[in-house]
């Protein structure tokens, strides 16, 4: 076995993909940072919010991966049980949790600061219903997308939707401290 | 026609499994009818019995839940010591990066440890060899990426702001990427291979605890070791 094999290229190449992603999410972080990490709680939201997007949409990809390959999906954007079933289920999961994130927050801004301000809960669940109603779509699509061009989606999809996660994380917290 | 039928009644039995047991007829299909065993398992799982979002959510619901409770406990770390993490520009930018790849090797560590041991290949898990290549590979790939993102963040910085890297705190920044990099990925393989034997050996799928219990460790321990090292270079 030769340490520069098969899995080292893919290994790093998907890590290079990756962090040119979180890179250019920490760039928006430090030019923004008045705007979004000055918020109280913000640090407490920002990790679980980041992951999210791996957790849900990667768990979605991976799920749509094994039931193209089984047959089970086609892959087409015709509307389907499970497709649609999936669909569902992230959105909802994805919206649940940056609910839990923006509660999490609140307490710890409740317990350390004494700040009762509920804009803490409110700004990870625009960000989340932002952030989600890009990034769902986008992983179907693209999921759907290298599966037709012959490419194993879960060799791809992991990177990919880390980094445009991180991306769309970032500019849809952004957007929901315009608005708020 | 006669087999036809009896894989399908088969088949409609396992639908009617309950979601989280396993089944012995999984392992009858697979060997008597050679039924890929991702096959019986997504039929089991989202077969048209099923209520696909319900059984999501439910499984999901739980890890989820547990994930972002460590991440939130990560982010209190460096929400103690923002205002010197704030001033620490490099070290921001490098933040969701650093993130990414750590979760990433959680994944990569679960999943090829999960799969080498239902390849059997792990008896002698120390003297493995397979499983030494892997930890060296994950090592120097974080290792060398760690210091190029390094290099990138200063780089942008330096390009988009009027923010001013001296050689010290870049010297500073390059050293906690290294370290945390090292250190999270020596205890990520650590607990892959504790908690993959435990789970095998009571028979259980260590493919649906793993990457849930590696990826929260990486996200909470990425968080606590940033606001540690922070804390005592600057």
């Amino acid at each position: 076995m030769s340490f520069f094999d098969k899995n080292f290229k893919e290994i790093f190449t998907s890590q290079v993909i990756s962090i040119l992603g979180g890179l250019l999410a920490g760039t928006i972080l430090a030019l923004y940072t008045n705007k979004i990490l000055y918020i109280p709680g913000m640090l407490v939201i920002l990790p679980g919010f980041l992951a999210m997007r791996g957790n849900i949409s990667g768990s979605f990809a991976s799920r749509l991966s094994a039931g193209l390959f089984l047959g089970f999906i086609k892959p087409t954007l015709r509307k389907t049980r499970i497709v649609q079933g999936n669909l569902k289920a992230s959105f909802f999961l994805a919206i649940f949790i940056s609910l839990v994130l923006g509660i999490l927050a609140f307490l710890s801004n409740y317990i350390v600061w004494g700040s009762s301000s509920i804009k803490i809960i409110l700004l990870p669940l625009i960000a989340g219903i932002i952030a989600n109603a890009i990034e769902i779509p986008l992983t179907l699509i693209m999921t759907f997308y290298f599966f037709k061009k012959g490419h194993d989606p879960n060799n791809i999809m992991g990177p990919v939707v880390t980094s445009t996660g991180d991306i769309t994380s970032i500019v849809a917290l952004l957007i929901a401290v315009v608005i708020l | 026609m006669k087999l036809h039928h009896r894989i399908r009644k088969h088949l409609q039995t396992l639908q009617g499994v309950r979601k989280e047991k396993h089944h012995h007829l999984l392992h009858h299909l697979h060997q008597k009818y050679r039924i890929s065993k991702s096959t019986l398992f997504y039929v089991k799982e989202y077969g048209p019995g099923s209520h696909v979002a319900a059984t999501i959510i439910m499984e999901s619901l739980k890890i989820l839940l547990f994930s972002s409770v460590m991440s939130s406990l990560g982010g209190l770390a460096l929400e103690h010591i923002k205002f010197l993490f704030i001033s620490i520009l490099p070290l921001i930018i490098l933040m969701p990066a650093l993130n990414d790849m750590i979760g990433d090797y959680g994944t990569i560590i679960s999943s090829r440890f999960s799969t080498m041991l239902y390849e059997g290949k792990v008896s002698g898990w120390h003297r493995n060899k397979e499983l030494r290549t892997l930890f060296w590979q994950v090592l120097s790939i974080g290792g060398f990426l760690a210091v190029l993102s390094t290099v990138l963040s200063v780089a942008i910085l330096s390009f988009l702001t009027d923010y001013h890297t001296t050689l010290m705190m870049g010297l500073k920044v390059l050293f906690i990427a290294v370290v945390d990099i090292i250190l999270l990925v020596t205890i990520l393989f650590a607990i892959a291979i504790g908690a993959g034997l435990y789970f095998y050996k009571r028979q259980e799928d260590p493919n649906n605890f793993l990457i849930p219990i590696t990826t929260s460790v990486a996200d909470f321990g990425n968080m606590v070791v940033l606001a540690v090292l922070a804390v005592l270079l600057f």
